[in-house]
Protein backbone atom coordinates (compact mmCIF):
# COMPACT_ATOMS: atom_id res chain seq x y z
CA UNK A 1 0.00 0.00 0.00
CA UNK A 2 1.45 3.03 -1.05
CA UNK A 3 0.98 6.59 1.03
CA UNK A 4 -1.53 9.14 -0.24
CA UNK A 5 -1.45 12.68 0.01
CA UNK A 6 -4.58 15.13 -0.53
CA UNK A 7 -3.21 17.88 -2.89
CA UNK A 8 -5.31 20.38 -3.31
CA UNK A 9 -9.36 20.70 -3.37
CA UNK A 10 -11.95 23.72 -3.61
CA UNK A 11 -15.70 23.62 -2.84
CA UNK A 12 -18.27 25.80 -3.77
CA UNK A 13 -20.75 28.16 -1.47
CA UNK A 14 -23.17 26.18 -0.15
CA UNK A 15 -26.37 27.07 0.84
CA UNK A 16 -30.21 27.73 -1.11
CA UNK A 17 -27.88 28.20 -4.40
CA UNK A 18 -29.30 30.10 -7.76
CA UNK A 19 -27.46 26.98 -10.08
CA UNK A 20 -27.82 24.03 -11.04
CA UNK A 21 -26.54 20.59 -10.17
CA UNK A 22 -24.34 20.90 -12.96
CA UNK A 23 -23.41 24.51 -12.18
CA UNK A 24 -22.54 23.71 -8.66
CA UNK A 25 -20.41 20.57 -10.22
CA UNK A 26 -18.46 23.08 -12.25
CA UNK A 27 -17.74 25.74 -9.53
CA UNK A 28 -16.60 22.98 -7.50
CA UNK A 29 -14.27 21.56 -10.03
CA UNK A 30 -12.86 24.85 -10.85
CA UNK A 31 -11.74 25.83 -7.70
CA UNK A 32 -9.89 22.70 -7.07
CA UNK A 33 -8.06 22.99 -10.37
CA UNK A 34 -7.23 26.22 -9.62
CA UNK A 35 -5.88 25.05 -6.07
CA UNK A 36 -3.71 22.55 -8.12
CA UNK A 37 -0.48 22.79 -9.94
CA UNK A 38 0.76 20.79 -12.66
CA UNK A 39 -3.02 18.87 -12.65
CA UNK A 40 -5.28 19.31 -15.47
CA UNK A 41 -8.50 17.55 -16.10
CA UNK A 42 -6.65 15.62 -18.80
CA UNK A 43 -4.21 14.20 -16.20
CA UNK A 44 -7.02 12.66 -13.92
CA UNK A 45 -7.16 8.83 -14.04
CA UNK A 46 -9.74 7.82 -11.42
CA UNK A 47 -12.74 10.12 -10.36
CA UNK A 48 -15.46 8.53 -7.66
CA UNK A 49 -18.34 11.02 -7.25
CA UNK A 50 -20.07 10.57 -4.04
CA UNK A 51 -23.71 11.71 -4.48
CA UNK A 52 -26.37 10.54 -2.43
CA UNK A 53 -29.60 11.06 -4.28
CA UNK A 54 -29.44 12.91 -7.47
CA UNK A 55 -31.69 10.42 -8.48
CA UNK A 56 -34.74 11.95 -6.44
CA UNK A 57 -33.57 15.81 -6.09
CA UNK A 58 -32.57 16.01 -9.89
CA UNK A 59 -34.03 13.12 -11.17
CA UNK A 60 -30.65 12.42 -12.85
CA UNK A 61 -28.98 8.78 -12.57
CA UNK A 62 -25.41 7.85 -13.88
CA UNK A 63 -23.79 11.13 -12.42
CA UNK A 64 -20.09 10.47 -12.22
CA UNK A 65 -19.70 10.08 -16.18
CA UNK A 66 -21.88 13.67 -16.49
CA UNK A 67 -19.41 15.18 -13.26
CA UNK A 68 -16.58 13.72 -15.61
CA UNK A 69 -17.81 15.61 -18.69
CA UNK A 70 -18.50 18.94 -17.13
CA UNK A 71 -14.90 18.54 -15.41
CA UNK A 72 -13.14 18.01 -18.21
CA UNK A 73 -11.91 14.87 -16.95
CA UNK A 74 -11.75 11.78 -19.18
CA UNK A 75 -10.87 8.71 -16.66
CA UNK A 76 -8.99 5.99 -17.75
CA UNK A 77 -8.45 4.10 -14.65
CA UNK A 78 -11.68 4.01 -12.41
CA UNK A 79 -15.02 5.49 -12.59
CA UNK A 80 -18.19 5.01 -9.87
CA UNK A 81 -20.13 7.03 -7.82
CA UNK A 82 -20.71 6.11 -4.12
CA UNK A 83 -23.65 6.48 -2.07
CA UNK A 84 -23.82 5.89 1.43
CA UNK A 85 -26.32 8.65 2.41
CA UNK A 86 -24.85 11.40 4.24
CA UNK A 87 -21.02 9.96 4.00
CA UNK A 88 -21.09 9.35 0.60
CA UNK A 89 -18.59 12.11 0.28
CA UNK A 90 -16.22 10.48 2.55
CA UNK A 91 -16.91 7.33 0.62
CA UNK A 92 -15.80 8.80 -2.32
CA UNK A 93 -12.37 9.73 -0.72
CA UNK A 94 -11.86 6.12 0.81
CA UNK A 95 -11.89 5.11 -2.35
CA UNK A 96 -10.46 7.72 -4.73
CA UNK A 97 -7.58 6.79 -1.51
CA UNK A 98 -7.60 2.69 -2.10
CA UNK A 99 -7.59 3.54 -6.16
CA UNK A 100 -4.56 5.84 -5.41
CA UNK A 101 -2.97 3.64 -2.81
CA UNK A 102 -3.09 0.12 -4.74
CA UNK A 103 -1.18 1.41 -7.09
CA UNK A 104 -4.78 1.52 -9.63
CA UNK A 105 -4.26 5.19 -10.24
CA UNK A 106 -1.88 7.59 -9.83
CA UNK A 107 -3.68 10.68 -9.83
CA UNK A 108 -7.42 10.14 -8.48
CA UNK A 109 -10.01 12.91 -7.53
CA UNK A 110 -12.97 12.60 -4.81
CA UNK A 111 -15.89 14.81 -5.43
CA UNK A 112 -19.08 14.76 -3.80
CA UNK A 113 -22.14 17.03 -4.66
CA UNK A 114 -25.75 17.38 -4.06
CA UNK A 115 -28.37 19.67 -5.21
CA UNK A 116 -31.34 19.48 -2.74
CA UNK A 117 -33.53 22.69 -2.50
CA UNK A 118 -36.36 21.24 -4.82
CA UNK A 119 -39.13 23.68 -5.99
CA UNK A 120 -41.84 21.96 -2.98
CA UNK A 121 -39.23 21.17 -0.03
CA UNK A 122 -42.04 18.83 0.82
CA UNK A 123 -40.65 15.90 -1.95
CA UNK A 124 -36.82 16.74 -0.31
CA UNK A 125 -38.62 15.50 3.26
CA UNK A 126 -39.59 12.57 0.85
CA UNK A 127 -36.30 11.25 -0.37
CA UNK A 128 -34.61 11.85 3.31
CA UNK A 129 -37.81 9.13 4.44
CA UNK A 130 -36.42 6.27 2.12
CA UNK A 131 -33.13 6.74 3.96
CA UNK A 132 -34.19 4.80 6.95
CA UNK A 133 -35.64 1.31 5.79
CA UNK A 134 -38.55 2.35 4.00
CA UNK A 135 -41.41 -0.50 4.15
CA UNK A 136 -40.48 -0.62 8.10
CA UNK A 137 -39.31 2.72 9.74
CA UNK A 138 -39.69 5.14 6.55
CA UNK A 139 -43.31 4.13 6.26
CA UNK A 140 -43.98 5.85 9.76
CA UNK A 141 -42.90 9.35 8.40
CA UNK A 142 -39.63 9.11 9.77
CA UNK A 143 -36.73 10.94 8.01
CA UNK A 144 -34.25 12.36 9.93
CA UNK A 145 -35.39 14.64 12.06
CA UNK A 146 -37.91 12.54 14.26
CA UNK A 147 -35.63 9.88 14.41
CA UNK A 148 -32.96 11.77 16.01
CA UNK A 149 -35.37 13.81 17.86
CA UNK A 150 -36.40 10.47 20.08
CA UNK A 151 -32.42 9.60 20.41
CA UNK A 152 -32.22 13.14 21.96
CA UNK A 153 -35.55 12.39 24.11
CA UNK A 154 -33.78 8.91 25.37
CA UNK A 155 -30.40 10.52 25.94
CA UNK A 156 -31.80 13.65 28.18
CA UNK A 157 -34.01 10.82 29.88
CA UNK A 158 -31.36 8.43 30.91
CA UNK A 159 -28.22 11.14 31.53
CA UNK A 160 -30.44 14.33 32.26
CA UNK A 161 -28.98 16.68 28.66
CA UNK A 162 -31.01 19.77 28.68
CA UNK A 163 -32.31 21.15 25.52
CA UNK A 164 -30.19 24.42 26.58
CA UNK A 165 -26.79 22.10 26.32
CA UNK A 166 -27.84 20.95 22.96
CA UNK A 167 -28.58 24.54 22.03
CA UNK A 168 -25.03 25.40 22.44
CA UNK A 169 -23.92 23.39 20.04
CA UNK A 170 -25.44 25.14 17.37
CA UNK A 171 -23.86 28.38 19.16
CA UNK A 172 -20.85 26.96 18.76
CA UNK A 173 -21.09 25.67 15.25
CA UNK A 174 -22.92 29.02 13.96
CA UNK A 175 -20.12 31.20 15.61
CA UNK A 176 -17.13 29.39 13.79
CA UNK A 177 -19.27 29.39 10.22
CA UNK A 178 -19.92 32.90 10.25
CA UNK A 179 -15.59 32.99 9.49
CA UNK A 180 -16.19 30.36 6.87
CA UNK A 181 -16.98 32.16 3.04
CA UNK A 182 -18.51 28.79 2.36
CA UNK A 183 -20.60 28.23 4.93
CA UNK A 184 -24.45 28.20 4.39
CA UNK A 185 -25.34 30.21 7.36
CA UNK A 186 -22.76 33.09 9.06
CA UNK A 187 -24.96 34.65 11.01
CA UNK A 188 -24.08 34.50 15.15
CA UNK A 189 -26.78 32.70 17.33
CA UNK A 190 -27.50 32.66 20.78
CA UNK A 191 -29.18 29.65 23.08
CA UNK A 192 -32.24 31.64 23.36
CA UNK A 193 -32.93 32.15 19.11
CA UNK A 194 -32.50 28.43 19.18
CA UNK A 195 -35.10 27.66 21.80
CA UNK A 196 -37.53 30.13 20.16
CA UNK A 197 -36.77 28.81 16.94
CA UNK A 198 -39.87 26.88 14.95
CA UNK A 199 -40.55 23.33 16.83
CA UNK A 200 -39.49 20.67 14.05
CA UNK A 201 -40.07 17.45 16.09
CA UNK A 202 -39.53 18.00 19.98
CA UNK A 203 -37.34 18.21 21.54
CA UNK A 204 -35.85 19.33 18.51
CA UNK A 205 -36.01 23.30 17.11
CA UNK A 206 -34.96 23.90 13.63
CA UNK A 207 -31.30 25.35 14.88
CA UNK A 208 -31.18 21.68 16.56
CA UNK A 209 -31.06 20.71 12.09
CA UNK A 210 -28.15 20.62 10.13
CA UNK A 211 -29.91 22.48 6.47
CA UNK A 212 -31.00 21.64 3.66
CA UNK A 213 -28.53 22.24 1.18
CA UNK A 214 -26.64 22.59 -2.54
CA UNK A 215 -23.18 22.22 -2.19
CA UNK A 216 -20.13 20.60 -4.06
CA UNK A 217 -16.52 20.11 -3.72
CA UNK A 218 -13.34 17.99 -4.55
CA UNK A 219 -9.78 16.86 -3.56
CA UNK A 220 -7.13 15.76 -5.62
CA UNK A 221 -5.73 12.26 -4.10
CA UNK A 222 -1.59 11.12 -5.52
CA UNK A 223 0.68 8.87 -4.11
CA UNK A 224 2.50 10.73 -1.07
CA UNK A 225 6.04 10.62 -2.86
CA UNK A 226 5.00 12.68 -5.75
CA UNK A 227 2.93 15.20 -3.12
CA UNK A 228 5.72 18.11 -3.75
CA UNK A 229 5.10 18.29 -7.42
CA UNK A 230 1.94 19.35 -7.15
CA UNK A 231 1.98 21.47 -3.95
CA UNK A 232 4.27 22.64 -1.11
CA UNK A 233 1.55 21.55 1.39
CA UNK A 234 0.41 18.43 0.97
CA UNK A 235 -1.77 16.58 3.70
CA UNK A 236 -1.84 12.77 4.09
CA UNK A 237 -4.44 10.56 4.76
CA UNK A 238 -3.33 8.30 7.73
CA UNK A 239 -5.67 5.84 8.80
CA UNK A 240 -9.73 4.90 8.67
CA UNK A 241 -12.09 3.28 10.56
CA UNK A 242 -15.93 2.37 9.59
CA UNK A 243 -18.50 0.00 11.36
CA UNK A 244 -21.93 -0.64 10.94
CA UNK A 245 -24.83 -2.50 13.18
CA UNK A 246 -27.91 -3.09 12.17
CA UNK A 247 -30.33 -1.37 9.53
CA UNK A 248 -33.75 -1.00 10.71
CA UNK A 249 -34.43 0.45 14.15
CA UNK A 250 -35.08 -2.61 15.89
CA UNK A 251 -31.92 -3.83 15.16
CA UNK A 252 -30.04 -0.79 15.89
CA UNK A 253 -27.26 -1.99 18.54
CA UNK A 254 -28.05 0.89 21.33
CA UNK A 255 -29.84 4.21 20.52
CA UNK A 256 -27.93 6.68 23.18
CA UNK A 257 -24.61 4.83 22.81
CA UNK A 258 -23.18 4.66 19.33
CA UNK A 259 -21.46 1.07 19.44
CA UNK A 260 -20.52 1.22 16.12
CA UNK A 261 -18.60 4.83 16.13
CA UNK A 262 -16.27 3.19 18.88
CA UNK A 263 -15.17 0.53 16.42
CA UNK A 264 -14.81 2.55 13.93
CA UNK A 265 -13.01 5.00 16.36
CA UNK A 266 -10.66 2.26 17.28
CA UNK A 267 -9.78 1.14 13.99
CA UNK A 268 -8.82 4.44 12.86
CA UNK A 269 -6.44 5.07 15.91
CA UNK A 270 -5.02 1.67 14.99
CA UNK A 271 -4.53 2.01 11.65
CA UNK A 272 -3.26 5.65 11.86
CA UNK A 273 -1.16 5.15 14.89
CA UNK A 274 -2.60 7.81 17.18
CA UNK A 275 -4.16 8.19 20.20
CA UNK A 276 -7.01 10.59 21.42
CA UNK A 277 -4.52 13.20 23.06
CA UNK A 278 -3.00 13.45 19.32
CA UNK A 279 -5.92 14.73 17.48
CA UNK A 280 -5.74 18.39 17.35
CA UNK A 281 -8.59 18.83 15.08
CA UNK A 282 -12.06 16.71 15.12
CA UNK A 283 -14.64 17.54 11.87
CA UNK A 284 -17.49 15.81 13.19
CA UNK A 285 -21.03 15.12 12.06
CA UNK A 286 -23.36 17.42 13.68
CA UNK A 287 -26.26 16.69 11.68
CA UNK A 288 -28.51 17.45 15.04
CA UNK A 289 -27.22 19.08 18.43
CA UNK A 290 -27.65 15.45 20.06
CA UNK A 291 -25.52 14.05 17.47
CA UNK A 292 -22.63 16.27 18.53
CA UNK A 293 -23.06 15.70 22.26
CA UNK A 294 -23.04 11.86 21.66
CA UNK A 295 -19.65 11.75 19.28
CA UNK A 296 -17.85 13.92 22.45
CA UNK A 297 -18.81 10.65 24.33
CA UNK A 298 -17.93 8.08 22.33
CA UNK A 299 -14.81 8.75 21.23
CA UNK A 300 -13.73 9.12 24.41
CA UNK A 301 -13.60 12.88 25.19
CA UNK A 302 -15.82 12.88 28.09
CA UNK A 303 -17.24 10.08 29.74
CA UNK A 304 -20.38 8.44 28.51
CA UNK A 305 -23.81 10.98 29.54
CA UNK A 306 -21.78 14.24 30.51
CA UNK A 307 -21.78 15.34 26.82
CA UNK A 308 -23.92 18.16 27.85
CA UNK A 309 -21.56 19.15 30.76
CA UNK A 310 -18.52 18.96 28.00
CA UNK A 311 -20.33 21.70 25.64
CA UNK A 312 -21.82 23.98 28.86
CA UNK A 313 -17.70 24.00 30.00
CA UNK A 314 -16.78 25.02 26.22
CA UNK A 315 -14.05 22.12 26.51
CA UNK A 316 -15.22 21.31 22.18
CA UNK A 317 -13.95 25.20 21.38
CA UNK A 318 -10.28 25.87 20.04
CA UNK A 319 -8.21 26.36 23.05
CA UNK A 320 -10.70 23.59 25.23
CA UNK A 321 -10.17 19.97 24.92
CA UNK A 322 -10.54 19.50 21.49
CA UNK A 323 -11.18 22.01 18.54
CA UNK A 324 -14.74 20.71 17.31
CA UNK A 325 -16.05 21.73 14.22
CA UNK A 326 -13.57 24.78 13.64
CA UNK A 327 -15.55 24.53 10.19
CA UNK A 328 -19.06 25.61 11.26
CA UNK A 329 -20.31 21.78 10.99
CA UNK A 330 -22.79 20.28 9.64
CA UNK A 331 -24.91 22.61 11.76
CA UNK A 332 -23.48 26.25 10.64
CA UNK A 333 -22.00 25.43 6.69
CA UNK A 334 -25.19 22.96 6.23
CA UNK A 335 -25.07 19.59 4.60
CA UNK A 336 -24.98 19.01 0.94
CA UNK A 337 -25.09 15.31 1.36
CA UNK A 338 -22.92 14.11 -0.87
CA UNK A 339 -20.37 17.12 -0.54
CA UNK A 340 -20.11 17.21 3.54
CA UNK A 341 -17.09 14.84 3.88
CA UNK A 342 -15.27 16.50 0.94
CA UNK A 343 -15.78 19.69 2.41
CA UNK A 344 -14.40 18.54 5.77
CA UNK A 345 -11.72 17.26 4.38
CA UNK A 346 -10.84 20.30 2.17
CA UNK A 347 -11.44 22.90 5.65
CA UNK A 348 -8.49 20.47 7.30
CA UNK A 349 -6.54 21.48 4.40
CA UNK A 350 -6.53 24.72 4.45
CA UNK A 351 -6.49 24.70 8.13
CA UNK A 352 -2.96 22.66 7.98
CA UNK A 353 -2.05 25.30 5.52
CA UNK A 354 -2.97 28.34 8.02
CA UNK A 355 -5.67 29.51 5.32
CA UNK A 356 -8.74 30.14 7.49
CA UNK A 357 -9.56 33.12 9.28
CA UNK A 358 -7.60 33.36 12.29
CA UNK A 359 -10.84 32.87 14.69
CA UNK A 360 -11.23 29.51 13.74
CA UNK A 361 -7.42 28.37 12.99
CA UNK A 362 -5.89 25.56 15.18
CA UNK A 363 -2.60 26.50 15.68
CA UNK A 364 0.07 24.37 14.72
CA UNK A 365 -2.38 21.25 14.40
CA UNK A 366 -0.82 18.20 12.76
CA UNK A 367 -3.59 15.43 13.50
CA UNK A 368 -6.67 15.83 12.65
CA UNK A 369 -9.98 13.30 12.01
CA UNK A 370 -13.16 13.93 10.18
CA UNK A 371 -16.44 11.66 11.08
CA UNK A 372 -19.92 11.15 9.42
CA UNK A 373 -22.42 8.57 10.38
CA UNK A 374 -25.46 8.11 8.28
CA UNK A 375 -28.70 6.78 8.34
CA UNK A 376 -30.30 6.10 11.78
CA UNK A 377 -26.16 6.35 13.09
CA UNK A 378 -26.01 2.57 12.18
CA UNK A 379 -23.15 3.17 10.40
CA UNK A 380 -19.87 5.70 11.19
CA UNK A 381 -17.38 6.28 9.28
CA UNK A 382 -13.81 8.20 10.11
CA UNK A 383 -10.83 9.39 8.50
CA UNK A 384 -7.36 10.26 9.96
CA UNK A 385 -5.10 13.35 7.95
CA UNK A 386 -1.69 14.62 9.54
CA UNK A 387 0.17 17.72 8.56
CA UNK A 388 3.30 15.78 7.64
CA UNK B 1 -34.77 36.63 -39.00
CA UNK B 2 -36.76 33.53 -39.61
CA UNK B 3 -39.91 33.10 -37.77
CA UNK B 4 -39.38 30.00 -35.28
CA UNK B 5 -42.86 28.72 -34.29
CA UNK B 6 -43.77 28.50 -30.41
CA UNK B 7 -46.28 25.90 -29.59
CA UNK B 8 -47.80 25.15 -26.23
CA UNK B 9 -47.73 21.47 -25.05
CA UNK B 10 -49.34 19.95 -22.15
CA UNK B 11 -48.64 17.69 -19.37
CA UNK B 12 -51.09 15.51 -17.03
CA UNK B 13 -53.12 17.79 -14.52
CA UNK B 14 -53.04 14.79 -12.11
CA UNK B 15 -50.94 11.70 -12.06
CA UNK B 16 -51.50 8.36 -10.13
CA UNK B 17 -49.53 8.06 -6.81
CA UNK B 18 -46.40 7.13 -8.29
CA UNK B 19 -44.92 3.95 -6.72
CA UNK B 20 -41.40 5.84 -6.09
CA UNK B 21 -43.97 7.80 -3.86
CA UNK B 22 -45.73 5.16 -2.42
CA UNK B 23 -44.19 4.66 1.63
CA UNK B 24 -46.42 1.19 1.88
CA UNK B 25 -45.31 -1.90 0.44
CA UNK B 26 -46.97 -4.04 -1.78
CA UNK B 27 -47.71 -6.75 0.45
CA UNK B 28 -49.90 -10.12 -1.18
CA UNK B 29 -48.16 -13.04 -2.40
CA UNK B 30 -47.24 -11.99 -6.22
CA UNK B 31 -44.44 -9.48 -4.90
CA UNK B 32 -43.39 -10.34 -1.59
CA UNK B 33 -42.72 -14.19 0.11
CA UNK B 34 -43.93 -12.51 3.29
CA UNK B 35 -47.29 -12.02 2.84
CA UNK B 36 -48.28 -13.73 5.73
CA UNK B 37 -47.00 -10.67 8.09
CA UNK B 38 -50.18 -9.02 6.53
CA UNK B 39 -52.65 -11.59 6.25
CA UNK B 40 -51.75 -11.79 9.93
CA UNK B 41 -52.17 -8.32 10.59
CA UNK B 42 -55.52 -8.65 8.70
CA UNK B 43 -56.88 -10.66 11.32
CA UNK B 44 -55.52 -8.49 14.02
CA UNK B 45 -52.29 -10.20 15.17
CA UNK B 46 -48.88 -8.62 14.87
CA UNK B 47 -46.50 -11.47 14.15
CA UNK B 48 -42.84 -12.01 13.04
CA UNK B 49 -40.79 -15.00 11.95
CA UNK B 50 -38.79 -17.02 14.58
CA UNK B 51 -35.95 -18.90 13.51
CA UNK B 52 -36.18 -22.95 14.12
CA UNK B 53 -32.86 -24.06 14.06
CA UNK B 54 -31.44 -20.85 16.47
CA UNK B 55 -34.07 -19.96 17.93
CA UNK B 56 -33.39 -16.11 16.94
CA UNK B 57 -36.44 -13.66 16.69
CA UNK B 58 -36.56 -11.64 13.59
CA UNK B 59 -37.31 -8.25 12.44
CA UNK B 60 -38.47 -7.67 10.19
CA UNK B 61 -40.27 -11.12 8.73
CA UNK B 62 -37.41 -12.93 6.76
CA UNK B 63 -37.21 -15.31 4.44
CA UNK B 64 -33.84 -16.51 5.09
CA UNK B 65 -32.18 -16.35 9.05
CA UNK B 66 -29.51 -13.72 8.55
CA UNK B 67 -28.13 -15.41 11.78
CA UNK B 68 -27.47 -19.00 11.05
CA UNK B 69 -28.42 -19.23 7.26
CA UNK B 70 -31.54 -21.45 8.01
CA UNK B 71 -34.79 -21.40 5.61
CA UNK B 72 -36.83 -22.97 8.78
CA UNK B 73 -38.71 -19.73 9.86
CA UNK B 74 -41.78 -19.90 11.96
CA UNK B 75 -44.27 -17.21 12.53
CA UNK B 76 -45.06 -15.92 15.98
CA UNK B 77 -47.25 -13.41 17.81
CA UNK B 78 -45.54 -10.34 19.64
CA UNK B 79 -48.55 -9.55 21.22
CA UNK B 80 -50.65 -6.61 20.62
CA UNK B 81 -49.56 -4.62 23.88
CA UNK B 82 -46.49 -2.16 23.65
CA UNK B 83 -44.54 0.40 26.28
CA UNK B 84 -43.52 3.51 24.98
CA UNK B 85 -39.49 3.85 24.90
CA UNK B 86 -39.59 7.02 22.71
CA UNK B 87 -41.70 9.25 20.91
CA UNK B 88 -42.09 12.49 19.06
CA UNK B 89 -44.49 15.11 17.43
CA UNK B 90 -43.91 15.87 13.67
CA UNK B 91 -44.74 19.21 13.25
CA UNK B 92 -42.83 20.30 10.50
CA UNK B 93 -41.19 18.58 7.44
CA UNK B 94 -43.28 15.57 7.05
CA UNK B 95 -43.02 14.41 3.49
CA UNK B 96 -45.61 13.76 0.78
CA UNK B 97 -48.23 11.51 1.43
CA UNK B 98 -48.12 12.49 5.31
CA UNK B 99 -48.39 16.80 4.83
CA UNK B 100 -52.22 16.35 5.31
CA UNK B 101 -51.87 14.06 8.67
CA UNK B 102 -49.52 16.88 10.55
CA UNK B 103 -49.32 16.83 13.39
CA UNK B 104 -48.74 13.20 14.27
CA UNK B 105 -47.22 11.40 16.87
CA UNK B 106 -44.47 8.82 15.70
CA UNK B 107 -42.51 6.54 18.54
CA UNK B 108 -40.59 3.58 19.21
CA UNK B 109 -42.17 0.64 20.93
CA UNK B 110 -40.96 -1.86 22.98
CA UNK B 111 -43.07 -5.11 22.41
CA UNK B 112 -42.04 -8.62 22.09
CA UNK B 113 -38.49 -8.03 23.60
CA UNK B 114 -38.06 -5.53 20.15
CA UNK B 115 -37.74 -2.08 19.86
CA UNK B 116 -40.24 -1.26 16.57
CA UNK B 117 -40.91 2.34 15.23
CA UNK B 118 -44.40 3.05 14.50
CA UNK B 119 -46.99 6.05 14.23
CA UNK B 120 -48.83 6.99 17.97
CA UNK B 121 -52.25 7.48 17.51
CA UNK B 122 -54.90 9.43 20.04
CA UNK B 123 -51.82 11.21 21.34
CA UNK B 124 -50.17 14.60 21.39
CA UNK B 125 -46.46 15.22 22.60
CA UNK B 126 -47.22 16.71 25.24
CA UNK B 127 -49.80 13.82 26.80
CA UNK B 128 -47.43 11.14 26.41
CA UNK B 129 -44.27 10.12 28.30
CA UNK B 130 -41.93 7.42 28.35
CA UNK B 131 -43.02 4.16 29.60
CA UNK B 132 -47.03 4.53 28.48
CA UNK B 133 -48.78 1.36 27.46
CA UNK B 134 -50.08 2.01 23.49
CA UNK B 135 -51.86 -0.65 21.65
CA UNK B 136 -51.99 -2.05 18.19
CA UNK B 137 -54.21 -0.37 15.53
CA UNK B 138 -54.40 -1.36 11.86
CA UNK B 139 -55.02 1.29 9.21
CA UNK B 140 -56.06 -0.24 6.04
CA UNK B 141 -55.79 1.54 2.62
CA UNK B 142 -58.07 2.20 -0.20
CA UNK B 143 -56.95 -0.78 -2.10
CA UNK B 144 -56.82 -2.60 1.17
CA UNK B 145 -53.53 -3.16 2.07
CA UNK B 146 -53.09 -2.78 5.67
CA UNK B 147 -50.34 -1.61 8.13
CA UNK B 148 -49.75 -1.34 11.70
CA UNK B 149 -50.01 1.70 14.26
CA UNK B 150 -50.10 2.06 18.05
CA UNK B 151 -52.74 3.95 20.15
CA UNK B 152 -52.79 5.07 23.17
CA UNK B 153 -56.24 4.07 25.37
Amino acid sequence: MRKVAIVGGGGTRCGKREANFRELVQEAGKAMFENVKNISPKDVEALIVGAAQPERFVFQAHVAPMVAEYLGITPRKVLARTELMCASGQAAIRYAWACVASGMADIAVAFGVEKMFMPDMAEAQTNMACVLDREWDGINALPAPPFFAMTAQRHMYEFGTTKEQMALVSVKNHHYSTMNPLAQFQKETSVEEVLKSPVIAPPFNLFDCSGITDGAAGVVLVPAEMAKKYTDTPMYIVGSGQASIGNVIANLADLTDWIPLKMAAEETFRTAKITLKDIDIAELHDCFTISEIMEYEAFGWCKKGKGGKFIENGEPYIGGTIAVNPRGGLLGCGHPLGATAILQALDILQQFRGEVPKGRHVKDAEVAITHNLSGPANVHSILAYKRS
Amino acid sequence: MKKVEFEKIKRPETIKLPYMLDFYPLEDEKNTRTSQFFKNLKEGRFTTTKCKKCNKVLWPPRIVCPNCLSEGLEWIDLGVEGELYAFTEMKLGAPLGFCQDVPFCVGIVKIGGLLISARIDNATYDSLKIGDKVTLKIVELEDRRVFYRFKTK
